[in-house]
């Protein structure tokens, strides 16, 4: 479904190469991490993955299609139906609410009424439902975090590539947010996320584990 | 889809709260100057051009003493009750080198039935007359007979008629306006003077001797052919007409207060360019202030599906709004403050002022909002290629260390 093929990245700054040749492959249906000491270039990967950093070397095809080698349009096709994204930090607008950051992004691809409906039925799944209305600033870390990944997951994307998705939550909220996108890959999508949290080996089908260079 | 746009739009003004109230206040501060100024410019323009054929004569002789009130007619349409011999006109008007003569008088502080206010009223003649006539606004056939007036642009008729103490006249023309007091002045055929008088003394106004008298004169027009010098005609006049009275030299005073246009206009520009260049700067200064939270804020999106150019347009249709906003403000605020002051600007200028119609205006306010929005526009586009340029992952790595 997603694979990369000899990629290498290699820090512009001070030219040392954090990815070299890294040959993977995340299949349909399959819940993968990636796990690594810090520096040894799991954010890299997941965001080379993702089509948000071009590689030095190699390929990254999605379903044959080499995501570097599209235009801008094409791949944010790819970007909004197919693959999404999890930053690390929570960036929300911090004027609107937590239910229009999830939405606004898709705001020309369908119904507001629909995405907001949607929404709120993520936001409950995870258990935030009632801060649908509040402002970013009025929710914790993790709260955030849980909104965060509600707006990657509003489209239906096949993939999910989410960096660090549990790092500095408390056990029950990192076990929610694990739980939530193992369901998501077993529903016929596939995720990969980057972390540190021992937890992932009780949900994630494999591990790559990445060694600092 | 519009109505997405629009909502799309909005909500990302709302988001940004501080950078849209600083593009507002910084937009409606210039809009406001660019406004205030081209209005005050154009309509001292217009005064001037007013004046110049309003008042189109190479001399105008007036009773002696009474030149500073004579300028102010010239300026503000103020009229003087100062009057000289009747026969003035006739006996200056054979001297050789006088092309055309015509003679006003001007009857103040009569209270009239028609008006709230003072109504002045003005005697020409209609048969020598070049300086009433190219201000009739509408046509008229008949000659200007002795029941018929011609009224300023600022009189209210009744059915085309006029009381005035206790006689109706007909209104057969109205002038254009000036943006003085000729705009609430009536204008007799100077047949209708002694009548006209008559009628007042009937109904108890006050009217001084001189008036009574009725053989009175207030100004006496001169146009000169090409060719002849302005001082040996006056001194004709002088020989002819005896030391009764000063000169105004009309073209002079419009030299003069051109001279002042010209530096209101140096200073205007100077004002306005000025503001655009601190326009320019502080958008350039917010932008760069906004531009890493932008970053990030474009990255996420981008990463979410939305193309560069979705993006670019985004940021220019967020800017271009809030431009237009604030410059729609800052027309309107000048607008409030500018027009109806209008009078009392000329007047603190010395100048003649004729404000700008509605339809002026309006077109005045799209340049402006125009000018402003590119401005706007020009100050954000290179920030617009440099957020929409960078990998959306390093902009979010930033964010995350």
């Amino acid at each position: 479904m997603l694979a990369s093929e000899n990629v290498i990245y290699r820090y512009k700054k001070n030219k040392r190469t954090i990815l070299d040749s890294v040959n993977y492959s995340l299949e349909e249906g399959c819940f993968s991490a990636v796990m690594g000491e810090s520096g040894s270039g799991k954010s890299t990967f997941l965001a080379v993955m993702a089509g948000i950093l071009k590689p030095l070397e190699g390929t990254v095809r999605y379903n044959d299609v080499d995501l570097y080698e599209l235009k801008d349009k094409e791949l944010s096709r790819i970007h909004r139906n197919s693959i999404c994204y999890v930053p690390q930090s929570n960036i929300m607008l911090k004027n609107i609410t937590v239910l229009e950051n999830i939405v606004n992004p898709y705001l020309e691809t369908a119904s507001d009424d629909d995405l907001k409906e949607k929404a709120v039925s993520l936001l409950e799944k995870l258990g935030i439902g009632n801060l649908a209305g509040n402002y970013p600033y009025e929710l914790s870390g993790g709260e955030l975090k849980r909104a965060s990944i509600v707006r990657a997951v509003l489209m239906d994307p096949k993939v999910i590539i989410a960096d660090e998705p549990t790092t500095g939550l408390d056990k029950e909220t990192g076990n929610r947010i694990l739980s939530f996108l193992s369901e998501y890959a077993k529903a016929g999508n596939s995720v990969l996320v980057a972390t540190h949290d021992e937890h992932i080996e009780g949900y994630a089908d494999n591990i790559l584990r990445l060694e600092r260079s | 889809m519009i109505k997405t746009k629009i909502r799309s739009i909005l909500s990302g003004i709302r988001s940004r709260i501080f950078y849209s109230t600083c593009l507002v206040i910084t937009t409606a501060v210039l809009s406001f100057m660019l406004f205030s100024g081209s209005i005050i410019k154009s309509s001292l323009d217009k005064g001037m051009d007013n004046m110049d054929r309003r008042l189109g004569s190479d001399i105008m002789l007036v009773p002696k003493g009474s030149r500073e009130e004579a300028e102010n007619l010239l300026l503000e349409g103020q009229r003087g009750t100062f009057y000289f011999d009747g026969s003035v006109d006739d006996k200056v008007k054979d001297i050789e080198g006088i092309s055309e003569v015509t003679s006003q008088c001007f009857l103040k502080s009569l209270s009239a039935d028609c008006c709230s206010s003072e109504v002045e009223l003005v005697f020409y003649d209609p048969d020598t007359d070049f300086v009433v006539g190219p201000w009739i606004e509408t046509n008229y056939k008949s000659d200007l007979k002795k029941d018929n007036v011609i009224v300023g642009s600022d009189i209210v008729t009744e059915n085309g008629t006029i009381k005035l103490f206790g006689k109706d006249y007909e209104v057969v023309s109205q002038m254009a306006k000036t943006g003085t007091a000729l705009d609430s002045s009536v204008y007799f055929s100077d047949d209708s003077m002694a009548s006209v008088i008559a009628d007042a003394e009937e109904k108890n106004s006050f009217l001084t001797e001189e008036q009574k008298d009725g053989d009175i004169l207030s100004s006496v027009f001169i146009n000169l052919k090409d060719g002849y010098n302005e001082d040996d005609v006056i001194r004709e006049c002088h020989a002819k007409a005896g030391d009764i009275f000063d000169v105004v030299y009309p073209k002079q005073l419009n030299e003069s207060l051109s001279d002042n246009l010209l530096r209101i206009t140096d200073i205007v520009g100077a004002v306005v360019l000025i503001g655009g260049i601190l326009l320019f700067g502080i958008l350039v200064l917010i932008n760069s202030v906004i531009i890493e939270s932008r970053k990030q804020e474009v990255a996420l999106l981008r990463v979410l599906g939305n193309s560069k150019s979705k993006m670019a347009l985004m940021l220019i249709s967020e800017t271009g709004a809030v431009s237009l906003f604030g410059s729609l403000v800052g027309c309107l605020l000048g607008a409030l403050i500018v027009i109806p002051f209008g009078r009392y600007i000329g007047m603190s200028l010395s100048m003649p002022y004729l404000g700008p119609s509605f339809i002026g205006a309006s077109v005045q306010v799209i340049v402006i909002m125009a000018i402003v929005f590119l401005v706007a526009l020009v100050s954000s586009i290179l920030f617009v290629f440099h957020v929409t340029g960078i990998e959306p992952y390093l902009a979010l790595k930033k964010e995350a260390e």
